[in-house]
């Protein structure tokens, strides 16, 4: 930082007139003049006093404004979790993008409906029904008693069309149907029942 | 032609193959060289082969004796000529579809006497009449006539009722009989109303929600 030339101080603290400058003094002392009356032109910071009370007197701002602005500055966020939770969140979500939702694998086919079993068998102990819709296997739909009232249910897609069955109680007991209201002998000296899907979709 | 019959030679052994396999271990093992040649010469006569296969899993998940599964699919293999000897005596030209002569043998095995299925096929040409067997037999099982059930069913495709909607016209009548109606009451009013018939409520929503589809078929435990 360049010291100001004494004459020229003198000068502008009104000490002595400005025809003791030479030339070149004259100039530097019009830019110094230029300089002081630009610092006097800008605005005379409030104290700190000034601000803290300027700040406590004005009104809070609304609950949105506030809301608004949280949301807009940035926050530092700690999660703290035990290495065990966080494993069995991701092995979690994992399993849920890998496994199909009930929901997505019940997309009908247009030759596809619902048919729904009911049956009441109290004290049994498993109920499946089977039938030409599936082989004839013996237990792969299984009927459901969730409320232990005795009567077991089960809604299941097939194909349009007629099937036979019949319901297998406690894995040995074959019982026709009473429900079905349409029977067709078996040929082996009984009867299975008989069951038309339609599509939903006709 | 050649290639043609070339590619027949390879795909009967290949289909017997296919059909002995399923056969193996769900019926007893003596029976199931009996049960392929049956199912073999059904397949040479353009029969459908799928219930005879159905009928033999059937049997041997029943746990029935192999030589009466091999009775019972013998006489389904008799019923299924029947069937297609029918349908070409009232009129479909040979060879018939498989589906077709299912449906006509659906229609006897439920009780329908032949020439009501002949008078049947050939009121109905060119087109599906598996579910107006099932319409006419339905109502024959809750004690209509099979002449008024028959007169019924073909009224409604007349007036343009076709394929499952029939069932709902039979539905309709046999609603009809529960309300108090005489059978020849049922008949008139379903008839008066064609073709409008009440329509069969499809399944609620949970039920559709709650369905699930069958797992594989499991093997005999």
């Amino acid at each position: 930082m360049n010291p100001i030339d004494p004459t020229i101080h003198k000068v502008l603290d009104g000490e002595i007139g400005p025809e003791a400058l030479s030339p070149a003094q004259r100039r530097d002392a019009d830019r110094l003049g230029a300089a002081a009356a630009l610092l006097a032109a800008a605005p005379v910071g409030a104290s700190v006093e000034q601000r803290v009370m300027a700040a406590i007197q004005r009104p809070a701002p609304s609950a949105g404004r506030r809301l608004v602005r949280w949301a807009l500055r940035p926050h530092a966020v700690v999660l703290r979790m035990r290495p065990v939770w966080s494993l069995a969140l991701v092995a979690s979500i994992l399993l849920l993008a890998v496994l199909p939702s009930p929901e997505a694998g019940l997309q009908l086919g247009d030759e596809e409906g619902i048919a729904q079993f009911v049956g009441r068998f109290p004290g049994a102990r498993s109920v499946h029904v089977v039938g030409s819709f599936n082989d004839w296997g013996p237990v792969s739909i299984p009927l459901e008693d969730r409320d232990h009232d005795g009567v077991w249910r089960a809604a299941v897609v097939l194909p349009e069309g007629t099937h036979e069955y019949m319901f297998v109680v406690d894995g040995e007991r074959w019982v026709v149907d009473p429900l079905a209201g349409r029977f067709v002998a078996d040929g082996f000296g009984r009867e299975n029942s008989l069951l038309i899907v339609r599509s939903l979709r006709r | 032609m050649r290639l043609a019959l070339l590619l027949l030679c390879l795909a009967a052994p290949l289909a017997g193959q296919s059909v002995r396999s399923r056969l193996e271990g769900r019926v007893p093992a003596p029976s199931v060289p009996v049960l392929d040649s049956l199912i073999a010469i059904a397949a040479a006569e353009h029969l459908p082969t799928e219930p005879l296969i159905q009928k033999a899993i059937e049997g041997g998940t029943k746990d029935v004796p192999g030589e009466r599964i091999e009775r019972a699919v013998a006489l389904d293999v008799e019923q299924l000529r029947r069937a297609q000897a029918l349908l070409v005596r009232a009129g479909d030209a040979p060879p018939v579809t498989p589906v077709e002569v299912t449906s006509v043998a659906w229609a006897l095995k439920r009780g329908l006497a032949p020439p009501m299925v002949e008078h049947v096929v050939a009121a109905l040409p060119n087109q599906p009449r598996s579910s107006a067997f099932h319409a006419i037999a339905d109502l024959v099982a809750h004690g209509f006539s099979a002449d008024s059930a028959a007169d019924l069913i073909l009224a409604a495709v007349r007036e343009g009722v076709h394929g499952l909607r029939l069932l709902d016209v039979s539905g309709a009548a046999v609603q009809e009989l529960q309300r108090g109606s005489t059978h020849a009451d049922a008949l008139a009013r379903v008839r008066a109303g064609l073709p409008n018939v009440p329509a069969t409520p499809p399944p609620a929503r949970s039920a559709v929600e709650g369905a699930r589809r069958p797992a594989a078929p499991a093997q005999k435990p």
